[in-house]
């Protein structure tokens, strides 16, 4: 049972891996016939809007018989279309495509909308202080200020239809699913803010991460491409920080979370910047002498060469 | 083409930093002024964190001061004695400078403290430059010649103890308001990123009365020497030197500086003052503007490292 379902699931990660390959290379409308041996065949849609409605003249041939045993229980399983995205002085942000499938779909076709999907990207937690400005005799001035221990530094959701339709809050909160609900611990120093204030704080950090679109939020990002294969795209901007993303993949169905699964994701550093960096904080004496360095030998080149072009 | 700043950790056009270290470095051609109070400014308004802005702009002033230092010294116009102790409490004011950037980054208010410093500083100089400017037209339109200042005269300043004596300069008097100018000069360095010679220069003429000649060239010694300290302070206490921005300023200011001395040749010394004095009045409205009108946002984030 188990190598026949692991062989199972390989099969249809092959697929889907083709699928997805061949969708993304031709872009356009292509209606592919996976291999014979999987039992109902899919009718692959271009990646449609889930809420578009298109006829589907899916062979609907359900294998469950009506009274029989319960079916297999669903779960997820999904991958990044890079694991490893280097960072290098040009970096001027990046798109990942986070594509996964549903094991034992029921749902006939793309279009079914059966199952939610949820997929959140999370960068590394970092440590950060918000501060707030007020008015003094005039002036805009720094007045309060909370420590936050622990913020992701990046986080992107993407869903085939709004959160609150998916499931309760509830159920997104217990897996920190969506801006009101980003894992996010505050500095002991921040115990006797009472609830509205520590919502303020939560949501200007949510605020501004999203201005830098660091936060960012599809509501209907997430499209199925046939009866268990989904896809969605995301984009990083270059201020992102590098480090360790984790992926996870949320199934729902009528709300209730049926599977999850989690992959990583590493950005690096890489080249030059890359060596500015540790260079700056691992050996900040030498590196300060480096840059007086450069900046005494430049302003001497420079010298020399408009020096000998007025001689 | 967009480049990444490791340090400001901010992605921004490569054209963009090069032709503001052109754009100023011309206007310090032009009126043979440093330009670090200038550019720094300019960093902020691009959304340079102003603690990078300043760490990096000493580096810059090394590179634009260099050369000129080199100039004056191989033209024997240095006095060494005087330079080494304004150089001493330099890295003193440059020390303490460097610590209170530390301090009030933690705090945060040293955007705050940066700004009101600039404001303030730019506002004086601004207005008496301007005062100074339209009365030096006036006087060259109605052509009446005023006689220049007295010198030799003796003041407080010669009536301190520790008394030295100056040969190249050809001064005895006493090493603490060289001292006390070189820990304040430094101190503006690390904490605005400035050289601080247009308070050198004139402290130097009109308090020390260090013979004009050996001015320009002592206070470039100074600078040369206290911006490389500052930036390797600042690199190691508070790592906001950006080693990649300073290259494209210092690319940007040389071949603007070498355009701007061309450009300021064709124009007369009271017009060029009148119109520098504008452009510093103008800074500094804008950043006071920055202070008192409602920030659209009043939350900002500030990241504290690995944890």
């Amino acid at each position: 049972m188990g190598s026949a379902r692991r062989r199972h699931r390989r099969t249809i990660a092959s697929i889907a891996i083709g699928v997805l390959t061949a969708c993304v290379l031709a872009g356009a409308a292509i209606a592919q016939r996976p291999a014979p041996s999987q039992p109902p065949s899919v009718p692959t849609q271009p990646a449609p809007p889930a809420q578009v409605p298109p006829p589907a003249p899916a062979p609907a041939q359900e294998t469950r018989p009506p009274e029989a045993p319960p079916l297999p229980r669903e779960s997820v399983h999904a991958d990044v279309s890079t694991r490893r995205i280097a960072v290098t002085s040009t970096f001027s942000g990046t798109g990942i495509i986070v594509f996964g499938a549903v094991d034992n779909s029921r749902q006939v076709s793309a279009e079914s909308g059966l199952y939610d999907v949820v997929i959140v990207i999370s960068g590394a937690p970092s440590r950060l202080v918000a501060r707030k400005k007020s008015n003094v005799g005039g002036l805009w001035i720094n007045t309060s200020s909370v420590t936050f221990t622990s913020v992701p530094s990046y986080y992107a959701i993407s869903s085939t239809r709004p959160l609150d339709e998916v499931a309760s809050d509830d159920v997104l909160k217990s897996s920190g699913i969506g801006f009101d609900f980003v894992p996010m611990t505050f500095h002991r120093s921040a115990r006797n803010l009472t609830a509205p204030e520590i919502k303020e704080w939560r949501d200007a950090v949510v605020r501004l991460k999203q201005h830098e679109r660091l936060y960012q939020q599809d509501e209907y990002g997430v499209a199925f491409v046939g009866r268990s294969l989904f896809r969605s795209a995301f984009d990083m901007p270059a201020t992102v920080t590098v480090g360790a993303f984790e992926t996870r993949v949320y199934l729902f169905r009528d709300g209730e979370l049926l599977s999850t699964y989690t992959t990583k994701l590493d950005l690096e550093r890489e080249g030059l910047e890359h060596f500015v960096h540790r260079f700056a904080f691992d050996h900040p004496f030498f590196y300060g002498v480096f840059t007086v360095l450069i900046a005494v030998g430049a302003g001497m080149l420079a010298s020399y060469v408009f020096n000998r072009n007025k001689a | 083409m967009n480049i990444y700043l490791p340090i400001a950790e901010m992605s921004a056009n490569l054209f963009l930093f090069i032709g503001m270290g052109a754009s100023v470095g011309f206007l310090s051609g032009m009126f043979g002024v440093g330009g670090g109070f200038l550019m720094t400014p300019l960093l902020i308004f691009t959304g340079v964190p102003s603690a990078v802005a300043v760490g990096t702009e000493a580096a810059q002033i090394v590179a634009s001061s260099v050369s000129g230092a080199l100039a004056q010294w191989r033209r024997r116009n240095i006095d060494f004695k005087m330079g080494t102790i304004l150089l001493a409490g330099g890295i003193v004011g440059s020390v303490f400078g460097v610590e209170a950037v530390k301090a009030l980054r933690r705090v945060g208010q040293f955007d705050l403290f940066v700004i009101l410093s600039y404001v303030t500083m730019l506002g004086v100089i601004g207005t008496l430059m301007m005062i100074e400017s339209i009365n030096a037209i006036r006087q060259a339109q109605s052509g009446i010649v005023v006689a220049s200042r007295q010198r030799g005269q003796h003041n407080w300043v010669h009536r301190l103890p520790l008394k030295m004596r100056f040969h190249r300069s050809k001064l005895y008097i006493s090493a603490i308001p060289p001292l006390t100018l070189g820990v304040f000069v430094g101190f503006l360095a690390a904490i605005m990123g400035v050289g601080g010679g247009f308070i050198m220069v004139p402290a130097m003429i009109y308090l020390l009365k260090v013979p004009t000649n050996v001015v320009v060239g002592t206070s470039l010694f100074q600078i040369t020497f206290v911006t490389a300290a500052t930036t390797i302070l600042h690199a190691t206490q508070n790592q906001t030197v950006d080693a990649t921005l300073a290259l494209l300023l210092i690319v940007g200011g040389v071949i603007g500086a070498q355009f701007g001395a061309i450009a300021g040749q064709r124009l007369k010394g009271e017009q060029l003052r009148f119109l520098l004095a504008g452009i510093v009045l103008l800074v500094a409205l804008r950043l006071a503007w920055s202070l008192v009108v409602h920030p659209g946002e009043l939350f900002s984030l500030t990241a504290l490292g690995r944890p």
